[in-house]
């Protein structure tokens, strides 16, 4: 599995809470707790933080560990800043 | 990074900023064209990591390999805070604006002890310095008194050169064209004053005459003088400028030089310039009625002496 840094896993997990489009329906708010591989490398000379699911959701002697997260998403106002 | 897979914690930390920073970007754009959007408030991360301590004595994090037991869990929780939330927990830009410790000569090594006590930069070491004094900060972070008080020496606020800007001949009535001139007309350009012009190193405020001040003739109607240095800006701002105990207004300040507003009623007396650590620099100010110039000026095209081509 090629590794995915973290900010697209997080951009993704984000979407995920999007309801379908023309369902009516309206998240305002999610919690999403979330088991994350994470991994680092240096690229350019800054260190880079790659995270993505889990390869298993068994656990084995030869995947990396699992390392837990959990995030808060938020409907953001129109006229919010998004911070 | 080094090898082994490890990083500092500070680097981690700036590696998931940047990264949740790019989130809320990208979920920002999206918000453009999207009649809902979302924001990512906050994030909590339990990390399964070693914690090793390098050669330098720093704390490194090394996430765990397949099938490694005894790992730590490093919870860390990230969230999204305002703009004055983040100005009252970091430090100011002009503290930041200051030399750092290996501009100001100091070795990886006394480096790492400083900022053990806080200090990363020179501004930090003056304001350490003002309140315990030198010799406790010596003591405290194990670096031998004359180091800092030689990398406080060669950061002081400092004016180098001043400048002032000739007044704008007034506008002359419209004359007929002349012939093409042969030799190119003057640039505008601003004098610099001469070496007895030159600021003495700063000096402590004394009541009193201060005597043996440089000397800066000016011309009347001078508007404005640009000063140099460096590290003209402290924390509170600007240095203040005053003539004659009277402040003069700043029209431009940068950490390296100074545009100081020269009043309608100019007249001649002391010119004192209060740096960011406290000294002043002082100047006596004296007006010209001629050109107001009478340094050297080896850059003088139109010099007496010089032939022309």
């Amino acid at each position: 599995m090629a590794w995915t840094e973290l900010a697209e896993t997080l951009l993704q997990l984000v979407e995920s809470v999007t309801p379908p489009a023309g369902s009516g329906l309206v998240v305002t708010e999610a919690e999403l707790e979330v088991p994350l591989e994470v991994g680092s490398t240096v690229h350019r000379g800054r260190l880079v933080i790659y995270g993505g699911a889990p390869h298993s959701r068994w656990e084995s002697g030869f995947l990396p560990p699992v390392h837990r997260s959990r995030l808060r998403v938020e409907l953001l106002e129109e006229d919010g800043d998004g911070r | 990074m080094v090898g082994d897979g490890s990083f500092l914690v500070e680097e981690f930390i700036d590696s998931i900023t940047s990264q949740l920073d790019r989130v809320q970007d990208a979920l920002r754009i999206k918000a453009v064209n999207r009649p809902l959007t979302y924001a990512l408030k906050d994030m909590a991360l339990e990390l399964k990591v070693f914690v090793e301590m390098d050669a330098q004595g720093r704390v490194r994090f090394r996430t765990g390999g397949p099938n490694e037991a005894g790992a730590s869990v490093v919870h860390l929780g990230f969230t999204t805070i305002t703009k004055p939330m983040i100005e009252e927990n970091t430090i100011s830009l002009s503290a930041s604006r200051s030399p750092g410790l290996e501009e100001a000569g100091l070795s990886a090594d006394e480096r790492m002890r400083l900022e053990r006590v806080g200090v990363r930069n020179v501004a930090q070491l003056e304001r350490l310095n003002r309140s315990a004094g030198v010799q406790s900060v010596s003591r405290f972070a194990d670096v031998p008194v004359d180091r800092l008080k030689r990398a406080l020496v060669m950061n002081q606020p400092k004016i180098t050169a001043v400048r002032p800007e000739p007044p704008r001949p007034a506008p002359q009535p419209a004359r007929p064209p002349a012939v093409k001139a042969t030799v190119p007309p003057p640039k505008a350009r601003m004098p610099i004053l001469p070496i007895s012009a030159r600021p003495l190193p700063p000096q402590a405020v004394q009541p009193g005459p201060v005597f043996n001040r440089p000397v800066l003739k000016l011309q009347r109607g001078t508007k404005l003088l640009h000063l140099s240095g460096s590290r003209l800006i402290g924390e509170d701002g600007p240095p203040v400028v005053r003539l004659n105990d009277r402040p003069l207004g700043i029209s431009e300040a940068d950490d390296d030089r100074l545009v100081v507003e020269m009043p309608d009623d100019l007249q001649g007396g002391a010119l004192e310039v209060s740096l960011p650590d406290g000294s002043v620099a002082s100047y006596e100010l004296s007006l010209d009625d001629g050109d107001g110039w009478h340094g050297e000026d080896v850059n003088d095209a139109w010099a007496p002496g010089e032939e022309m081509s």
